[in-house]
């Protein structure tokens, strides 16, 4: 290693509250490589890169750029110091013009006071024309596409002579297609002598752009090594520290009738474009029906359309025999459907009722928890504290505060109440998102156990090892359809392929 | 600093998602009034009110006054003092031989006796605007609409007391009643249907229903409106308010008007207030939807319908303070009584220094109503402090325990980051002074 | 995100200016049974407005949502009013509609209104919500009278009106922004707070006899006697431009200024993001609580100023609470003008010129007349439900900011 890093880190280490989100990591960035930062989601990526970019301190270590040793105390000093970032979340303003949001704060004049936007805009296009974007400096971002829209925050840093690019999970939100474009650009960037860090937690496309991969566990840093030689099964041991896939024992389904059946059901999401674009399935009673698919293609609209919190543009949805295509989610509690939320902090659970309040979300108007409008406290006590034991929620009693638990309990809290409704159809829709692994193994028998009784589950997650080890049959779904339907015994490369539209997969086969 | 949901041991995340909505980085009314909830405590409400006065005893020493003179000359103009005119006294249980002995001086007749009688009337009108405000916002809506349902539930009591003298006392009274709460209520529910069907801010509407309330006043109650008075064409005041529509008085003497059943009403009003919450499928709505909107959608709650539900209980409480005003204390009402009144503005402060709850609610408001009658001209010395002053340091001090209840959210920050940090992993928990 | 798509496109010009056609042919269906026309046929208001409605509903088909309900309702209204008109007797309509005097009435209810919703447009651009305007103009109102007084000089006043209310906003910005209060609390309390000290000092230098007479007053500057020599319409001109105060032509240099900075500077840039989206605005290295703070006090300044033009510039004293409202109807302004100088001032022209309307009818109908003032509310009430396309506040207005 003969040349000096453009961009080193030694030993810098960053403590919230309760958790060591870095411990001493050692990173460093060379001239013009693509330098992956792997990890899964938590490791500390994002915390480490936003230390970089001057939007944490870290407690203790030091950070060089160019050999320099700097003090990046806001986003101000890092762009100062050549740095840009591309947050996951965009940072644009949706109202405004592409122009006005790249020269935000750094807005070229006239006269020293009026802002000169026919110079700003013309910058705009230098740019873009420079790095082959394709651009219109004047439309407004909230009639952009999101791909376009990383694109303008790649031009924000590259606007303020950005040399070292971070991009934190660049391809969470693009699609399949978009996501090969912005690699072509990439490679470009750093034909032109930019070094970029790529934060991201998936194999696949960390093999396809890095010169580097730094994998991070836990706040620590495990190794970095060069593409070169670097493995999917090497990489992913050294991510998660153990044998990557979790199995469910589980006996073969015994499916019964059909309890749910979705047909041609078209969603619009909140900017009325179609994102359930005709799909249709069912699901039969004791079996588990798991929807795999890359965030962002529909799941969500599907599953608030399925629980009639967004109300469907075409198609029909029924349970059991029973039309329920524009019900209220009212009704079609009532008609037996379950559903564990996504979010359970934000939709699952209210956190500032008690727990024996949450679990009477739905039934707290139906005696014996209520006559005549009355609440009846000393019935919803006694059943939360007898679904409490039974769903072993640990540090809470029924007067607890849903808000004062752990994330697992709060999740089990969400499972008694729409289990033991006794539902027959269960929609779980990433039931163990940010659990840990006990409660994951938890939430994943209770599933199978439910599917045993008789009840039809839809699974819904973006864990293709959730998927693999707890579907009966595994439906794909892509840009808003189901594109194919496997058995459970599918290889994950297979999986992979079809939930990527097939493109993608091939071009790493 | 960021949230930490500490169940996931993951680095801490963005703290909400940020493309998404760029509007969510802040808590809401509702998550920033469950805090304030949780925080519980008498201690943070009761400091509150204690550095506003202290406050404003600076600006009464700094204007060249003695602020412990003016204090206690409010106080004694409160009414508060019948308490402490100690002795033996005694009251007769009537058609027996016992007596209840007390160790204050039963006597009505006294001055102080009048006082608090006229302070407690003023308080009756304070819970009713304060509960008002308050059951809105367990609903999440800011009720700054007080003002102006109260306006109505005047136009409409006095509409209703001042004509149909020929019915019975108690239908007339129930009659005026009930229908001023309606009208009070539905002049709210403007304000919740509006949010509920096309989401404008009920912030925004309900200050336009209170002025669009003002204007009317002034036209019903000015020459040649509706409800002018019938004895002076050049005044512009209502008539009087028929017999046998004024409330029964319950203490004092009715020539005086003295403390009237309204007062009864009102505690009625808050136990009413806590049972309906806590109590009933409605309150659990209520509060679900203030809490967390979302999660209320999903378990099966209609939103809009609450939002039109809780303005309109909200409303029928303000339109309850106007009737009850009407009926049992001012009996006539003026469109310079419409340009002066602030009482439902007053209903603010009450429910957020009793951090809308019913006790809470009833103090306050017995606080205000203090303040207000203590430093009126009827009741202060004007040689220990002039009422003119006085009626304005009333507002300073309001002002002030607003403005606290406002800082003490940030008090309320600092002590719970410390507690909440592995617990209640949504709640809002910036920094000290946000200066990182 | 979601009100954002419906914001709607004023696509096709064509369509446009058809609607604001039928817009002023919907005025024009009042106008014609008004003097100086005054026409006595009851079928010219109907026609004209038929063609105002037709003309609405044509731009509302293609897509000028806004400006063709507005055309329908100037229609319906027109028809109505025109009808009106044409019962009411000529005396009487002379007597209310004097254009002249009217059109300048308009200006001096107007002024205090533009201060205020340009105030409040610099807040809430920023993402703070201030209803304190009302306390922010109160405050101006009282110490401008003060300093004139005691400085013996209205220009002092004006300034003193400025520092005053500009330290009140401090009080809000701090409260609101550094606190992290709620800001519809803070503002109430700045109301509450204003009505307190201005009362609280008012009575402790005049006492119960008011302030003195002899107070110096904005001078109604310049006087631009030119005007009455333009042939035809000179008179006119004169008597509705020739005399107003000094403080209106500063505000509507004020209006211009504002709208230069918002719209055409870098700071307007940065006010606009720290409103849209406050940290994307902190990434690129702006700071939010700068931005907000200065933007606050600005609008304290500014609504001062408002306050200041209704004390010693319109009418020569102070009396408790006597804004009496105007600041809410400043925001109102605001709000019904979209957030926008320009549509605020428009806003602020109707509603002043529904008060001196509300004045001028006091003749012929007496009392009912004040129901007019109710209008302004009204209006903004069906502004903010959106039946005539929402007005969609700046994205982060009303939400606290907090640093990483």
């Amino acid at each position: 290693m003969d040349e000096t890093p453009v961009l080193e880190l030694r030993g810098i280490t960053k403590q919230f509250p309760g958790i060591l989100a870095n411990d001493h990591i050692d990173f460093d960035l060379r001239d013009g490589e693509v330098h992956a930062l792997l990890g899964e989601n938590g490791a500390g990526k994002s915390t480490l890169m936003n230390i970089v970019y001057g939007l944490y301190s870290a407690d203790d270590g030091e950070i060089a750029i160019k050999g320099k040793r700097v003090q990046l105390s806001s986003p101000h000093d890092a762009i100062d110091r050549g740095i840009g970032m591309v947050h996951q979340h965009f940072m644009l303003i949706p109202v405004m013009t592409v122009t006005e949001n790249i020269v935000l704060a750094t807005e070229p004049r006239t006269g020293g006071v009026l802002l000169d936007y026919s110079a700003a805009r013309q910058r705009v296009l230098e740019l873009s024309k420079r790095f082959n974007f394709a651009i219109d400096p004047d439309a407004k971002i909230q009639n952009i596409t999101v791909g376009q829209q990383q694109r303008v925050e790649i031009l924000k840093a590259l606007y303020r002579n950005a040399d070292i690019l971070i991009l934190d999970e660049p391809t969470a939100v693009l699609t399949p297609q978009e996501a090969t474009e912005l690699f072509a650009i990439l490679k470009d960037l750093v034909a032109q002598g930019l070094s970029i860090i790529f934060i991201s937690h998936k194999l696949n496309e960390v093999l396809d752009i890095a010169d580097r991969i730094t994998v991070l566990r836990r706040g620590k840093k495990v190794e970095t090594i060069p593409r070169e030689g670097a493995t999917e099964e090497g990489l992913a041991r050294s991510m998660v520290g153990r044998e990557v896939l979790l199995r469910v024992d589980k006996t073969n389904a015994r499916p019964g009738d059909k309890l749910l059946e979705v047909e041609d059901l078209r969603v619009l999401d909140d900017r009325e474009l179609e994102v359930v674009r005709g799909v249709s399935f069912d699901v039969h009673g004791g079996e588990i029906v798991g929807i795999a698919g890359v965030d962002g293609n529909g799941q969500t609209e599907l599953i608030d359309a399925l629980a009639g919190l967004r109300k469907p543009a075409g198609g029909r949805i029924l349970i059991g025999e029973k039309e329920l295509t524009g019900a209220s989610a009212h009704v079609r509690l009532e008609e037996g459907l379950g559903h564990i939320p996504e979010d359970r902090q934000r939709r699952g659970l209210v956190l500032d009722f008690s727990l024996a309040e949450n679990i009477a979300l739905h039934d707290y108007d139906k005696p014996p928890f209520s006559r005549w409008g009355w609440l009846n406290p000393r019935r919803v006590i006694e059943r939360a504290s007898r679904l409490l034991t039974e769903y072993d929620v640990r540090g809470g009693a029924p007067r607890t505060l849903a808000g004062a638990l752990s994330g697992g309990n709060q999740q089990k809290v969400v499972l008694a109440r729409e289990i033991s409704r006794n539902p027959r159809v269960l929609i779980a829709a990433q039931p163990t998102r940010g659990l840990d692994v006990g409660a994951i193994e938890f939430v994943h028998k209770r599933l199978v156990a439910e599917r045993d009784t008789g009840r039809a589950v839809l699974l819904v997650s973006l864990e293709l090892d959730e998927i693999l080890s707890l579907s009966d049959r595994i439906l794909v779904l892509y840009e808003g359809q189901i594109v194919r339907e496997f058995s459970p015994d599918v290889g994950e490369e297979e999986l992979g392929i079809a939930m990527t539209g097939g493109r993608r997969g091939e071009a790493a086969a | 600093m960021t949230d930490v949901p500490p169940d996931l041991d993951l680095e801490p995340r963005e703290p909400e998602p940020l493309a998404a909505s760029p509007t969510a980085y802040a808590p809401s009314v509702a998550e920033r009034l469950a805090i304030l909830q949780r925080a519980g405590g008498v201690i943070v409400p009761v400091m509150t009110a204690i550095f506003a006065f202290l406050m404003g005893g600076i600006v009464v020493a700094a204007t060249g006054h003695n602020p412990l003179k003016v204090y206690k000359g409010i106080i004694s103009g409160t009414g508060l003092p019948w308490f402490v005119h100690f002795g033996h006294h005694h009251i007769d249980i009537p058609f027996t031989h016992h007596q209840v002995f007390f160790w204050w001086d039963t006597s009505v007749a006294n001055n102080d006796a009048y006082n608090l009688q006229q302070m407690l009337i003023i308080a009756t009108t304070l819970t009713f605007t304060g509960l008002a405000v308050a059951f809105a916002f367990r609903c999440g809506l800011f009720n700054i609409g007080g003002q102006g349902q109260y306006l109505i539930g005047v136009i409409t009591g006095l509409w209703i007391g001042t004509k149909f003298s020929g019915m019975g006392h108690l239908p007339h009274i129930l009659f005026a009643v009930v229908v001023a709460s309606l009208a009070g209520a539905l002049w709210a529910a403007i304000a919740g249907f509006l949010k509920a069907t096309t989401g404008a801010h009920e912030v925004i509407s309900t200050i336009m229903l209170n002025w669009i309330a003002y204007w009317i006043g002034s036209w019903v109650f000015g020459q040649g409106g509706p409800l002018q008075n019938s004895f002076n064409k050049s005044l512009p005041v209502s008539n009087d308010v028929v017999p046998s529509a004024k409330l029964w008085v319950i203490w004092g003497n009715p020539a005086l008007q003295a403390l009237h059943i309204g007062f009864l009403v009102a505690l009625a009003a808050l136990v009413a207030f806590w049972f309906t919450l806590n109590r009933t499928t409605l309150g659990y709505e209520v509060r679900a939807v203030g809490f967390n909107p979302e999660a209320a959608r999903y378990g099966g709650i209609s939103v809009a319908k609450n939002y039109v539900v809780a303005m309109a209980v909200a409303g029928m409480f303000a339109g309850l303070a106007g009737v009850m005003d009407m009926l049992g204390y001012q009996y006539r009402f003026g469109v310079l009584d419409v340009q002066t009144s602030q009482i439902g503005f007053i209903g603010i402060a009450v429910a957020l220094l009793g951090r809308n709850k019913a006790i809470g609610i009833g103090l306050s408001a017995l606080l205000f109503a203090s303040l207000l009658y203590g430093t009126s001209t009827r009741t202060l010395d004007p040689s220990v402090f002039p009422p003119t002053l006085a009626s304005n340091l009333t507002w300073m001090i309001q002002a002030l325990v607003l403005l606290f209840i406002g800082a003490d959210v940030l008090i309320l920050y600092v002590w719970n980051a410390r507690r909440k940090v592995l617990r209640a992993p949504r709640a809002p928990r910036p920094q000290p002074t946000g200066s990182s | 995100m979601v009100a954002r798509a419906e914001t709607p496109r004023w696509t096709g010009l064509g369509a446009r200016q058809i609607a604001v056609g039928g817009i002023l042919l919907g005025c024009f269906a009042f106008l014609v049974a008004l003097p100086p026309i005054t026409a006595r046929a009851q079928w010219w208001p109907p026609l004209l407005g038929i063609l105002a409605i037709g003309a609405g509903i044509w731009s509302l088909t293609r897509g000028a949502r806004r400006p063709g309900w507005f055309a329908i309702a100037a229609g319906i209204l027109g028809v109505g009013l025109g009808i009106l008109a044409t019962q009411a007797s000529s005396g009487n309509l002379d007597y209310v509609v004097n254009w002249a005097p009217l059109f300048s009435a308009m200006f001096v209810f107007a002024t205090p209104l533009t201060y205020a919703a340009l105030g409040g447009m610099f807040s809430e651009r920023s993402g703070v919500v201030n209803i304190g305007l009302e306390g922010m103009m109160l405050t101006g109102a009282f110490f401008a009278v003060l300093g004139a007084d005691k400085l013996g000089n209205w220009f002092f006043g004006i300034v003193c009106a400025i520092i005053a209310g500009g330290l009140l906003a401090l009080i809000h910005a701090f409260v609101s922004i550094h606190l992290r209060a709620d800001q519809i609390v803070s503002g109430t309390a700045i109301n509450f707070l204003a009505l307190g000290v201005t009362g609280y000092f008012f009575y402790k230098v005049y006492g119960e006899q008011g302030t003195p007479g002899s107070i110096s007053q904005v001078p109604d500057r310049p006087r631009l006697g030119f005007l009455s020599h333009i042939p035809w319409a000179g008179h006119f001109l004169y008597e509705v431009f020739g005399t107003l105060n000094l403080l209106i032509w500063f505000a509507f240099l004020m209006l211009i200024v504002s709208h230069i900075v918002v719209f055409r500077t870098p700071i307007g840039l940065r006010i606009r993001a720290v409103g849209e989206h406050p940290r994307a605005a902190d990434t690129v290295g702006i700071s939010v609580y700068g931005v907000r703070y200065a933007a606050v006090v600005l609008s304290g300044m500014l609504a001062a100023l408002g306050g200041a033009y209704l004390s010693i510039g319109f009418v020569g004293s102070f009396n408790e609470n006597m804004t009496a409202g105007r600041g809410f109807i400043g925001l109102a302004a605001l709000i019904f003008g979209n957030w926008r100088p320009f549509g605020a001032f428009a806003a602020a022209l109707l509603f002043g010129f529904s008060t001196a309307l509300a004045f001028r009818l006091g003749q012929p109908w007496g009392n009912a007349a004040v129901l007019f003032q109710a209008l302004p509310y009204v209006l903004t009430l069906i502004a903010v439900a959106g039946v005539i396309g929402r007005s969609i506040p700046p994205a982060a207005s009303g939400r606290p900011y907090r640093k990483q």
